[in-house]
């Protein structure tokens, strides 16, 4: 956790107590947390398991089951490139092509500084604009490899 | 009122549905709003600003509607806020140039409803869609809504309700097309407490937003329908699923629920009828998996989204293991005009086995993409080439593909078929979600089959052999045929584990995952073969199997490829014909894509 | 009720599997996912069976498919042979380190793998039996983790499990010997996890792990005074019913 540890249980109990103990909660809970540290710490899912009296095993199934989910830190600005069908053939794997140039990362890594990371989605649907990407939640229709260097110069922090 | 004049008022709506959005709608919006409010009173127009779910042509974004004048403005940027709100918002002027350019015509059309993307659709499950704010239930209810719940409540015994569905002929929109009425029929029959009704709205195909622009621009359709269909089959409970990556219309779905609740349509007794439902929303996880009805429930439940053997019927024991009736998010939309207008007046719409209409999202190589409702039995022709425009570009058509990754490439020479649900399935697609994305010469149909394998193998759950194990394989093998390493042997292969894959898998995702490469072989197989024996793709998509000439003969040594090449790989002097070094070139297609004169051509693999 | 299975009629009781009413009768039909004391996963799908009803046809699996009504069963048809052939060749080509795996392959004389990319080593064949035997018996300790072609069984974060008693019971019920454990000088490893062995006081031998000892203990609260393994185990009860007989008989 990016903050101390007692301030970052603290965050995680907030969001616990908003619950039920039902385990039909418990992707609502993940989420939650996913939204607050952009992943899930450790610690938070111990927590989670000692809430719900859910095995350790189970969350970490869920986890990694679920892309919503993840267990790595993600970078302060998520960009998502929708590889969907329409984005596809017209030219997303291009776009790709380029961010991994111009950040040397792939899809599911983070740059050195933290600032970026990138993924690849299956269709944001904003078909009418592929190809699309999104970075946090701005969205950045009718790409071109061309463009790519602008928007990730313009995007700070 | 006290004997006032009753000042004119001049509605504005302003699309900010996600496609307008991006483009920017927002602040339009915004600045629209500002403007009315410096109005000083007195003045003789009031002018009455909503923000609206997607109109259908995101393509033409960000989009302006004015009434009642019937006005249609496209491609709006901020800085024609001052000139619309001053001529337009004011005193009922036309501006021209923003009008909407009908794309065979070339003409500008004052009314979205002359436009050729717009008169051939009928619209049931996207009525109120870009004419009413969603966040507003007042505007849902000024246009009848809660009028069918009405009706049901305190004319129509649950069995009524069922009947009417049933004698409808409304069928499921998110795939298979299974019977409603039956469905409903089913769950009410099982005396089992507590039931529950469930709409799926963890719409996954890539290329299909239809369930996203509903839930975003008219929850309260879907909420209303969700209430009937609870009261008909007896249940107290509901949810909505929805994709997560979906904020929006996770946003206006709670806040329908909430409004719901407020006016005494959700909650106990509701309307004094005796008849009480609560409804949550679920966000989904980011699984593909989960549009299938037993793994959706099971993410319900708090749990990974593994389907379960269903020899056994949700409506007998679904969530929780009890009762349950599962429906799409447009089969919800639907069920309101059902009971308001009658069986007979929808079962009147469509075909002799699909009745009513259904959405599409008509995307890819075309020229107007955006989202449609047309009645069913329209020919997929006249969709593509009539409200779509047809091909944008210079490509020409080679395929559509409908149902997403469980559905298949329809080619040119079936382009008159009917589009309802069993014509599609016998011509080895099927309808799915609605999903339709058109391909042109520049699509690579083989590259097109591995794209949809490749997604299905991250997107299975993994628990089932033929699916987890069958797809990888098939997958593997279409991406040797794409990288050049394809045998002759392969297609047979394919089509073999094919007919396992699809027989004996758990789930419909496995069960319908060959489909892509079943309908990719049976039309286009001598794209395979081309691959295979010939080492060369035909579309110029593999890029190992692809290099570009610049033909002699075309090129007019205009130097824009030169100039435009990334790699530095093409040369020449202007005047003179251009030239492409092989070792250099990266086969991006930049070249192609900018020669004005057809110079740039595909050839096979290169030689080394 | 009756059911005819590739041709013969036989009994079974309504909503009873296919399977196990073959089974009972002595028809084969292969299996890997489905075990007596963990039944009804259906996810190896190695039972599919061709089932007519009501004039239709379908590939069902018959360890999940109840007979609820007049039916008509092929288990090895030409269609189901073929299928499962390529189900076969499917694992074979996941886990080629099994020997069950193996032997499967012979019977069913598939050819060895020239087409895909195989890891000569992988066993497991993602069946899901340990997950649910160490669900079943309440430390949950291992799960499935990911999805699609990624899924595999693991402990949390792929460590030593913290959960685990060492109980071995995902190694006994896996059908494929995918589950590694080691035993050597008083202790047992398990999932890269090390535990101490603790001895029978009869017969001295080394058999249960001091978790799972505590585990029976405290949470099933099964007596536990003397701390005897499985054989020294029935040789006490026959000991102590043959002293009881002896003393009826007095």
């Amino acid at each position: 956790m990016r903050e101390k540890p007692e301030e970052g249980i603290l965050k995680v109990k907030s969001i616990l107590e908003k619950y039920p103990k039902e385990r039909r909660f418990l992707l609502a809970i993940l989420q939650d947390i996913q939204k607050t540290y952009n992943y899930l710490p450790r610690e938070a899912l111990n927590e989670v398991r000692d809430y719900l009296g859910i095995p350790l095993s189970s969350l970490y199934s869920m986890a990694t089951f679920y892309k919503a989910l993840s267990l790595k830190p993600k970078g302060r600005y998520v960009i998502k490139v929708c590889d969907g069908t329409a984005c596809h053939i017209r030219g997303s794997l291009d776009i790709v092509e380029e961010i991994k140039k111009q950040l040397s990362i792939s899809p599911g890594e983070v740059t050195k500084d933290g600032k970026f990371s990138l993924e690849t989605v299956n269709c944001l649907g904003s078909c009418a604009l592929a190809p699309v990407m999104v970075i946090n939640d701005k969205y950045y229709g009718n790409l071109k490899p061309a463009m790519v260097k602008d928007i990730l110069e313009s995007t700070g922090d | 009122m006290n004997g006032m004049v009753q000042v004119p008022r001049r509605t504005v709506l302003v699309c900010c549905g996600t496609g307008c959005l991006a483009n920017n709608s927002m602040e339009i919006y915004k600045k629209l709003k500002d403007k009315a409010a410096e109005l000083e009173s007195g003045f003789p127009v009031i002018p009455v600003l909503k923000a609206t779910g997607c109109n259908g042509l995101c393509e033409r974004g960000p989009i302006i509607q004015v009434l009642p004048d019937d006005i249609f403005y496209c491609k709006v940027s901020v800085s024609d806020v001052d000139e619309i709100f001053e001529r337009t918002i004011l005193k009922g002027d036309v501006i021209e140039r923003l009008l909407y350019l009908d794309a065979s015509s070339g003409k500008r059309v004052r009314s979205f409803k002359e436009s050729e993307f717009y008169k051939k659709q009928f619209k049931i499950a996207l009525r109120n869609i870009g004419q009413i704010d969603p966040a507003c239930i007042d505007d849902y209810i000024e246009r009848g809504g809660y009028e069918a719940l009405k009706k049901a409540l305190f004319e129509m015994s649950p069995e009524q309700v069922i009947s009417e569905i049933e004698r409808s002929g409304l069928r499921g929109r998110g795939g298979a097309g299974f019977p409603t009425g039956y469905k409903w029929r089913q769950c009410s029959k099982t005396n089992d407490f507590p039931k529950y009704v469930v709409c799926n709205g963890d719409e996954g195909d890539p290329g299909a937003f239809m369930d996203r622009s509903i839930m975003e621009g008219d929850p309260h359709s879907v909420i209303e329908g969700m209430i009937i269909g609870a009261y008909a089959v007896g249940a107290e409970k509901g949810f909505i699923y929805i994709r997560d990556e979906y904020s929006l219309a996770v946003r206006n779905v709670s806040k329908a629920i909430e409004d719901a609740y407020i006016r005494g349509y959700l909650g106990r007794d509701i309307m004094g009828s005796g008849f009480s439902l609560d409804i949550e929303v679920v966000r989904g996880g980011g699984a593909f998996v989960c549009g299938e009805s037993t793994a959706l429930m099971a993410s319900i439940e708090g749990r990974v989204g593994e389907p379960r053997v269903k020899y056994i019927r949700s409506t007998e024991k679904g969530l929780w293991g009890k009762p349950t009736v599962l429906n799409n998010v447009e089969t919800w939309a639907n069920v309101p005009v059902i009971i308001t207008r009658g069986a007979e007046w929808f079962s009147s719409i469509g075909t002799e086995k699909s009745k009513g209409t259904k959405v599409f999202s008509l995307v890819g190589k075309v020229k107007n993409t955006g989202l449609i409702e047309v009645p069913m039995g329209m020919t997929l022709r006249e969709i593509i080439f009539g409200i779509g425009g047809g091909i944008a570009g210079s490509g020409k058509f080679k395929a559509v593909q409908t149902g997403g990754p469980s559905g298949g490439c329809i080619p040119e020479a079936l382009l008159d078929l009917p589009v309802d649900f069993d014509s599609l399935s016998d011509a080895g697609s099927m309808m799915g979600s609605g999903g339709m994305i058109v391909m042109d010469d520049r699509t690579c149909m083989v590259e097109v089959a591995r794209y949809y394998l490749k997604f299905l193998s991250e997107e299975s759950c993994g628990k089932c052999t033929p699916c987890r194990e069958g797809i990888r394989r098939m997958l593997e093998v279409l991406e040797d045929i794409c990288a050049g390493e394809g045998r002759e042997e392969d297609i047979e292969l394919l089509l073999e584990l094919s007919e396992t894959v699809k027989e004996a898998s758990l789930c419909g995702l496995g069960k319908t995952a060959p489909n892509p490469v079943l309908t990719t072989i049976k039309y286009f197989k001598d794209e395979y073969l081309a691959h295979i024996k010939e080492k060369r793709c035909p579309a110029g998509v593999c890029k190992k199997l692809t290099s570009y000439r610049i033909n002699p003969d075309l090129c007019r040594g205009c130097s824009l490829c030169a100039k435009r090449c990334p790699a530095g790989a093409i040369s020449g002097k202007q005047g003179k014909i251009y030239e492409i070094d092989q070792g250099i070139c990266t086969v991006c297609g930049t070249c192609r894509e900018v020669c004005r004169f057809g110079a740039v051509e595909v050839a096979g693999r290169a030689t080394e | 009720m009756k059911v005819i299975i590739d041709d013969k009629e036989f009994e079974a009781e309504y909503g009873e599997y296919i399977l196990d009413v073959a089974r009972r009768n002595g028809i084969h039909i292969p299996t890997l996912c489905h075990s007596d004391t963990v039944p009804g996963q259906g996810s190896c799908r190695l039972c599919i069976v061709e089932v007519y009803e009501r004039g239709k046809n379908k590939v069902v699996v018959s360890c999940l498919y109840p007979i609820t009504g007049e039916i008509k069963v092929y288990t090895n048809s030409e269609k189901i042979h073929r299928m499962r052939r390529n189900i076969i060749r499917l694992l074979a080509a996941r886990a080629p380190g099994s020997e069950y795996i193996k032997k499967l392959k012979e019977e069913y004389g598939i050819p060895e793998e020239t087409r895909f990319i195989v890891d000569e080593k992988e066993k497991c064949v993602l069946c899901g039996l340990c997950v649910k035997a160490c669900e079943k018996l309440g430390s949950m300790a291992i799960s499935t983790v990911n999805r699609g072609a990624t899924k595999k069984v693991a402990p949390p974060f792929e460590e030593p499990p913290v959960d685990c008693i060492g109980c071995a019971s995902c190694a006994h019920v896996c059908p494929t010997g995918a589950i590694e454990v080691r035993e050597c000088k008083g202790k047992r490893v398990i999932w890269n996890r090390t535990f101490e062995l603790l001895k029978c006081t009869s017969c001295g031998r080394y058999f249960i792990t001091r978790e799972q000892y505590e585990y029976m203990k405290n949470r099933l609260g099964i007596d536990m005074k003397e701390l005897l393994c499985d054989r020294c185990r029935q040789k006490s009860t026959a000991e102590k019913l043959v002293s009881l007989y002896k003393k009826l008989l007095v």
